[in-house]
């Protein structure tokens, strides 16, 4: 199946189980770690990654990346660094990845959201406009990972 | 004497009324405003007694509109107030004062401090002696339209973000709409939730709704350096957008002071009052409740409290609303000690959280919100300030408290019941 | 001087020397004060039950919510000593009596073996908000001379009233000349020091009860 617009993208998130659902939307926030230097977030993605993760092991990735959002946060009123917001919704998606499931919540949908506004503060940073194709790439991420 | 000293002191004149006169006739030095203060409570140091931060106006006052005061003056018995006095009272004027406005409430004699510090500020500003921080964000509120630099670009960017996220058109400058939202620069960057939620509430609701491309930002850093000139300018930005979409009601977003400055300061600023309505998120949503167009089911498990932003509660007057609404989604929830009007501020109000210089003493009067959630146990503290909100979040980090913060309108939007908008609108 | 002839005066050149400067001092600041007015507030009121500058007036006597056990010496000391001078200063006989003399007016008296107690509880409790002053970090650090001197003006009546009413230290016409003299010096300081608090507290808490009732905060 190829995944070309935001409602296949959807459903198709919404037929994944919880181990497959962090598992993808850890690839989301990969897909947008290069915005982000700390290798606290790198960790992190890792540790979503593997199937065969420890509950310690979630719980301290959690902990790291919210570290990174909390210290990349733009503070009320101070001239804002897109660069640093990037890396905020960078580990914004990590941790959408990370958080413990509640019932009615998608996290792969929330970190694919988060990635797109990390790739957003980018192009803002970088001075050339807000469009940008990380849809597109998130819908080839999970197209590759529906296949295997 | 300086070109700004000068001018500086005689704004301070002119700010002097009545009430300023009558404050500093009545204190009589009991220093209980310092046990209401957090960064006194939590220092120990008696120099961050509220009173006391306002010795320069008190001089002012004394030595321009009392007859003993001129006399002495003129005898050479008063020294005048001094640049070099202003310059080592900003610590205590800005970094040390949120504007909660305790003091005011637990003053025996009655003086409004906060009222004063408010209008020393103004002072400070034209004499030049406002912290770099909140120069800054006040120079990008008038030039760019938001202090953190915000332009429209970026808020159609959030704005298509959570149109993909939820599947709902968000309107831009829609005439006769009911209502006109603005936003915090903080929501546009940090919290794109909390527009989603909008977004969500207003369908279920069937209102009608709209941002403004020229009025998109809430916030009024004139009001937090202390320029009324400023602070005016922004919210006549507001009041000319919400005119000319011919809207009912604005609504001021989860953000503390933008609602009590274009709520409470904002017609005194322009000088009139407004052809619409402007009332806090809470307020709307709570109005929705009352008319059965705000349908929730479920409920959060974790064990909740909340946490009172000073200026929505103590100055603005927003007191029952945010627990009316909590408990349709939470049964599990808990008030902090001093709750509602009493309640103690996250630290980083008043423009304190956009000055550098005063992020140490924030953390170290954060203390004692770190004591107050601990003695609740809350897994969960919610809000409806965007500041208030990261200023908790960094305290939490760096107590290395694992509680996550989140907005009050966001939790209620989590809630709906989906579908619901069609019910009213075959009604 | 010879004591009755320093009766006399005090009764009657001190007296209005003293009466004459309070009075004219008084007004002098209530008009230097409340004439500086204040703009109208153009914003729409909120309108909640128990919230106005009139409720502010007397429920700020009233330790706010967790207020009274930060400071709980302020408050038991200050509601003591108040009270004890309210006492002394208009349910003694003799108080009552020269009040009939200035005004015609008049009420019943309070025995006075208990306005001597009050009195003795009173002192106590002054020297003991004066112990705190000097003790606190926050009372000494505020504390000017107009502190202290507003304190000893109080103090003094009180003290040489009580000497004078159980003739002790001084002959009686000795210690009364000495007690009027005190509430004269009281009389012409009252207005240009922090005892004018007992006028314009009233004005204070109406400003701050107004401003917060017209947003609604219940005070």
């Amino acid at each position: 199946m190829n995944i070309s617009n935001d409602n296949e993208f959807k459903a198709a998130l919404g037929k994944l189980a919880g181990v497959r659902q962090r598992q993808i939307a850890a690839r989301f926030a990969e897909s947008v770690l290069a915005l982000c230097t700390d290798h606290r977030l790198k960790t992190a993605i890792d540790s979503a990654k593997r199937a065969d993760v420890t509950r310690d092991e979630l719980a301290a990735a959690f902990q790291s990346a919210k570290a990174v959002s909390v210290d990349s946060y733009t503070q009320c009123g101070h001239d804002c660094n897109w660069n640093n917001q990037a890396v905020h919704f960078v580990a914004q998606a990590v941790l959408a990845a990370l958080k413990p499931a509640e019932p009615g919540s998608s996290p792969a949908w929330d970190a694919a959201m988060h990635a797109r506004m990390a790739r957003t503060c980018e192009r803002i940073a970088n001075g050339d406009g807000t469009d940008n194709t990380e849809a597109a790439a998130q819908y080839r991420i999970l197209t590759e990972f529906l296949k295997v | 004497m300086s070109a700004s000293l000068d001018k500086g002191i005689s704004v301070l004149k002119e700010m002097i009324d009545a009430p300023i006169a009558s404050y500093f006739s009545s204190c009589v030095h009991c220093g209980l405003c310092a046990e209401a203060c957090l960064f006194y409570t939590e220092t120990g140091d008696p120099k961050y007694t509220p009173i006391y931060k306002l010795e320069p106006l008190r001089r002012v006052y004394k030595q321009e509109y009392t007859l003993l005061g001129r006399l002495g003056k003129m005898l050479g018995l008063f020294k005048p107030v001094t640049d070099e006095e202003l310059e080592e009272w900003k610590p205590l004027v800005y970094d040390s004062c949120t504007l909660c406005g305790r003091c005011s409430l637990v003053c025996p004699v009655g003086n409004d401090i906060v009222y004063m510090v408010r209008k020393l500020r103004e002072g400070m500003a034209v004499s030049g002696h406002a912290p770099e921080g909140l120069i800054g964000a006040s120079k990008r509120a008038v030039e760019i339209g938001s202090p953190m630099g915000v332009k429209l670009p970026a808020v159609k960017a959030q704005m298509k973000h959570v149109q993909q996220d939820t599947g709902i058109e968000i309107p831009l400058d829609v005439v006769g709409a009911e209502y006109m939202v603005l936003m915090s620069s903080m929501e546009i960057i940090n919290f794109p939730e909390y527009l989603g939620a909008i977004a969500r509430i207003m369908k279920q609701a069937g209102k009608s709704w709209t941002l403004c491309s020229e009025a998109f930002e809430a916030t009024n850093s004139g009001i937090q350096i202390g320029v009324s000139d400023i602070a005016a300018t922004l919210v006549q930005r507001i009041v000319d957008g919400a005119e000319k979409l011919k809207v009912k009601t604005v609504i001021s977003p989860e953000c503390g002071h933008a609602y009590t400055a274009l709520r409470w300061e904002g017609p005194n600023l322009v000088g009139r009052a407004y052809s619409f309505e402007v009332l806090h998120i809470l307020e709307v949503l709570d109005g929705f409740r009352n008319e059965g167009l705000l349908k929730t089911t479920g409920f959060e498990d974790e064990l909740l409290t909340f946490h009172d932003p000073c200026q929505l509660v103590r100055r603005g007057g927003v007191l029952e609303q945010p627990r009316t609404l909590l408990k349709m989604v939470a049964k599990n929830y808990v008030e902090m000690s001093d709750p509602g009007k009493m309640n103690w501020c996250c630290g980083g109000g008043g423009g304190v959280s956009a000055i550098e210089e005063a992020e140490a003493l924030r953390l170290t009067a954060f203390k004692v919100k770190k004591t107050q959630l601990e003695e609740t146990g809350a897994k969960t503290l919610v809000t409806a300030c965007a500041n208030c909100r990261i200023v908790l979040e960094e305290g939490l980090e760096h107590y290395k408290m694992d509680i996550p913060v989140v907005g009050l309108t966001e939790t209620i939007a989590k809630h709906l019941v989906e579908g619901a908008s069609d019910e009213h609108q075959q009604r | 001087m010879d004591a009755d002839l320093f009766l006399t005066w005090v009764r009657g050149t001190g007296l209005n020397i003293s009466i004459g400067i309070f009075l004219l001092g008084m007004l002098w600041r209530l008009f230097e004060i409340y004439s500086l007015g204040r703009k109208p507030d153009l914003a729409v009121p909120r309108h909640r039950a128990g919230a106005s500058g009139l409720h502010t007036l007397f429920r700020r006597s009233v330790p706010p919510p967790g207020m009274f056990k930060r400071s709980p010496v302020s408050y038991v000391a200050g509601y003591v000593f108040h009270i004890g001078l309210f006492i002394i200063v208009f349910l003694f006989a003799q108080h009552i009596k020269l009040i009939q003399e200035l005004t015609g007016l008049s009420w019943p008296a309070l025995p006075a073996q208990f306005i001597d107690a009050t009195a003795v509880v009173t002192l106590a409790t002054m020297l003991l908000v004066l112990a705190e002053r000097i003790n606190k970090p926050v009372k000494r650090f505020l504390s000017t001379f107009g502190d202290y001197a507003g304190w000893a003006l109080t103090f003094l009546p009180v003290l040489t009233g009580y000497l004078a009413n159980r003739h002790l230290l001084l002959a009686y016409t000795a210690m009364l000349a000495l007690h009027i003299l005190s509430v004269e010096l009281l009389l012409i300081f009252l207005p240009f020091t922090k005892l004018m608090h007992a006028f314009t507290l009233w004005g204070s808490r109406w400003y701050n009860g107004d401003v917060n009732g017209r947003k609604g905060v219940p005070t």
